[in-house]
């Protein structure tokens, strides 16, 4: 019956949502769709999945929503452990290797979620996606995940341009992301995107198509 | 490699001589005919198309709302205009309206391509009926000939779930046809993946006297 739907997506599809993490000048640009739903249906257009560990580290976890709830609430504990032990910051570099580690130890029963990572280290940019089972790829450029981690590909490389300003990179990442999301039809739903410099973090909500 | 021709409009005997002759391109231009081929046993080999494991390009789409209800200023459609394969969006501006003529519109839902090809051959048969009778061919009549010509394929693997909607001689007029044959005639339809939530808005909202 072609009218009953239960589509066969993969459980990285469940629950959709697209991250994106970009570099620019002493500069790192993360942000998200706000879209939660269950296959086709919308639940929620409020739904953020870049987190803040710290001033100059976020993490986007696209992917099954449980997953990315449970594996956030574990680096929220190992991250405060962190600091309480060595009395510092945990610094983007070790946070990545704190990830891929984490989901190596679940390699045969993985976290359904491909993690990006996006922070400054001193006041140089870097940023790190890594697949389900925490394999680390670091790139001087830009990383993508999701479930329109394809067309986010396609768009970054025609649209990124080294070296911006925080201000040119906040214009680059929101259309990469806007124009991404509108050929997916499991993220979308508002985007959220946060500029992290050496002064501080800039977060800006976008109103975006609402389908 | 044998092909033979499924006539949909007048059941032809193929082993009719003058039918033998026509080979060759000419053959190609013979009119009402859709080919199937003849090795193969063809509701078999269509329903591979209904496999779960096909790459994305291969799924027809099915990701469709569409409604449509009688109220007192006539009949109202309202369709969206989303194509998707999966969970990629293939289209924003589908045409999801068929015109079949001008006081007839069908609704497109399913496989586009079968939609779109058999409200225009419900448009050719319409046309023909005005000819012969010298008057405009009924919402009931347009309705039953659709789902009469879709029953004959019934099993095939087409997929349409369409609403055929117009104005004649009784007043407004709406009817659901779809690939199995069904054909209801009603108030108030919505058709499509997205069609339980519109019911929702239209069950709540939906008066006989709402205006335009």
């Amino acid at each position: 019956d072609p009218y009953c739907f239960a589509l066969k997506m993969s459980i990285l599809q469940y629950n959709g949502g697209s991250v994106i993490a970009m570099t620019g000048k002493n500069c790192v640009g993360i942000a998200c769709d706000r879209r939660f739903g269950v296959q086709q249906l919308t639940l929620a257009g409020d739904f953020d999945k870049v987190f803040k560990i710290n001033d100059k580290l976020f993490l986007g976890l696209p992917g099954l929503a449980t997953d990315m709830q449970t594996l956030h609430e574990k680096l929220r504990y190992r991250v405060n452990m962190y600091r309480l032990r060595e009395e510092r910051d945990v610094s983007p570099k070790v946070f990545a290797k704190m990830v891929s580690s984490i989901l190596y130890e679940h390699r045969w029963g993985p976290y359904f979620t491909e993690p990006v990572i996006g922070g400054l280290e001193g006041d140089k940019p870097f940023v790190c996606s890594m697949d389900l089972i925490g394999c680390p790829m670091v790139t001087d450029d830009f990383v993508v995940s999701g479930s329109s981690n394809e067309s986010l590909l396609g768009i970054c490389e025609s649209l990124y341009i080294p070296d911006q300003s925080p201000e040119d990179l906040f214009e680059t990442l929101s259309q990469c992301l806007l124009n991404a999301m509108d050929r997916d039809c499991i993220s979308g739903w508002g985007a959220t995107v946060h500029i992290i410099t050496t002064t501080g973090v800039t977060s800006r909500n976008l109103r975006t198509r609402q389908d | 490699f044998r092909m033979s021709r499924l006539d949909f409009f007048n059941q032809l005997n193929p082993a009719d001589p003058l039918l033998q002759e026509r080979t060759g391109h000419v053959a190609d231009f013979t009119e009402n005919a859709l080919s199937i081929p003849m090795s193969v046993a063809s509701t078999e080999l269509l329903h591979e198309f209904d496999r779960a494991d096909l790459p994305e390009y291969a799924k027809f789409e099915h990701g469709t709302t569409t409604l449509a209800f009688i109220f007192q200023g006539g009949v109202i459609v309202a369709v969206d205009s989303r194509a998707s394969m999966g969970s990629y969006i293939s289209s924003q501006t589908v045409k999801k309206v068929i015109e079949i003529n001008e006081y007839l519109l069908g609704t497109m839902a399913g496989g586009a391509a079968d939609c779109a090809f058999w409200e225009r051959h419900l448009g050719e048969q319409c046309r023909l009926y005005e000819l012969r009778n010298k008057e405009r061919v009924s919402v009931a009549a347009a309705s039953k000939m659709l789902a009469n010509t879709l029953y004959q394929y019934k099993g095939m693997g087409l997929s349409m779930g369409t609403m055929v909607a117009g104005w004649d001689k009784s007043g407004p007029g709406l009817y659901y046809v779809d690939n199995d044959g069904t054909r209801l005639k009603g108030n108030l339809f919505s058709v499509g993946s997205g069609s339980t939530f519109a019911y929702g808005v239209l069950d709540s909202g939906y008066r006989y006297d709402l205006t335009e």
